[in-house]
């Protein structure tokens, strides 16, 4: 009894071996599809061969194709009222300043903290005019006296603190603002 | 560098970085600080202002203690790198701080600059200067109804204390 379920299974691997070698040389007769890729034919298989390899030559292309396009898109459109409750919310819109009032010299806004910029721009135009005195005076750069300097307006003589200090002279009144 | 925890979070951190690199942030401040000894008012942006001011401060503390002193006239070669402004720093503004123990700077903001940037800025200056005030001093006007009314209550209660004694 051994000897003869043996011999059987014997017999049986040897059937199963050549056709696996008929298989992967391409010389069996069953159902050869043309796009059936060889290498898989040498890989262990059970007996429902043939519907796997249609159903690999099915999915096997679509399959690639889906790896490489799988990417986020909408589902659906967004509606108005969505739309709206995002592009409106609190964090979106513009604060309100509070801290806005007039300047009392000049009567531009300025902010609370900071200075008006009327104001500065009129002490800006002062200072330039001053500094181009005294380029006038240095006649070069880099020439700086070890002094300090006063600034005198039409008709202004020189008071005693200002002895020893270089005068840079201004041909024009002295305007209101500057003590 | 391992990548810590540290150095990704920056909690409670209060040094300011500025340019590209520490050295980069003290060339920056320096220049700037040189420009403020120069023009004794100048126009930056509020972060580099803050910084300069208290590099500006402790220069004229180091200015004070005179030109003779080795350490600050290093510090002085160092900061100012316009040569001519060293012997300026030394005779112009130290005196003009001598009865001032801190406070030599005044930083005031300005509205935000006009360019594209829209930066924050503001001016930086020695007090002192010989230009023309930022905020004009208010006078008093004497005649506002005010204090005239309260010139001559001051008046009367200075009789009531004479007649008294």
């Amino acid at each position: 009894m051994n000897l003869a379920t043996l011999v059987h299974s014997l017999r049986q691997s040897l059937l199963r071996i050549e056709s696996r070698l008929l298989q992967a040389a391409g010389l069996d007769r069953h159902l050869a599809p043309a796009l059936a890729v060889s290498g898989s034919s040498l890989l262990p298989q059970l007996q429902p061969q043939v519907d796997q390899e249609e159903h690999q030559q099915e999915e096997q292309i679509p399959g690639i194709m889906d790896s490489i396009l799988w990417m986020a898109a909408p589902k659906k459109r967004r509606t108005i009222e969505v739309n709206r409750t995002r592009r409106r919310a609190e964090s979106k819109l513009i604060k309100v300043k509070n801290n806005i009032e007039p300047c009392p010299e000049c009567g531009h806004l300025k902010e609370k903290h900071i200075m008006c910029g009327f104001c500065y721009a009129k002490v800006c135009k002062e200072t330039r005019l001053i500094r181009q005195q005294i380029q006038a005076l240095e006649g070069g750069p880099l020439k700086t006296p070890a002094v300090e300097t006063v600034v005198l307006y039409e008709g202004e003589m020189p008071s005693q603190q200002d002895k020893d200090k270089r005068i840079v002279e201004r041909p024009r009144k002295r305007p209101a603002w500057f003590s | 560098m391992r990548l810590t925890l540290h150095m990704l979070i920056s909690h409670g951190r209060v040094a300011r970085r500025m340019g590209m690199g520490p050295e980069s942030r003290i060339n920056m401040l320096r220049n700037i600080l040189t420009g403020l000894v120069r023009h004794e008012r100048v126009e930056t942006t509020r972060g580099r202002a803050d910084e300069v001011r208290f590099y500006a401060e402790k220069l004229i503390d180091y200015a004070k203690k005179g030109d003779t002193d080795e350490k600050a006239m290093k510090m002085a070669n160092f900061w100012l790198t316009e040569k001519d402004l060293v012997p300026k720093l030394f005779k112009v503004l130290a005196p003009r701080f001598e009865t001032h123990s801190r406070g030599y700077t005044r930083m005031v903001r300005i509205p935000n600059r006009q360019n594209l940037d829209r930066a924050k800025m503001a001016v930086l200056e020695y007090k002192g200067n010989p230009f023309p005030p930022l905020f004009p001093v208010k006078k008093q006007n004497e005649l506002t109804l005010i204090n005239q009314l309260l010139k001559g209550y001051r008046e009367e209660r200075a009789q009531e204390l004479a007649a008294k004694s």
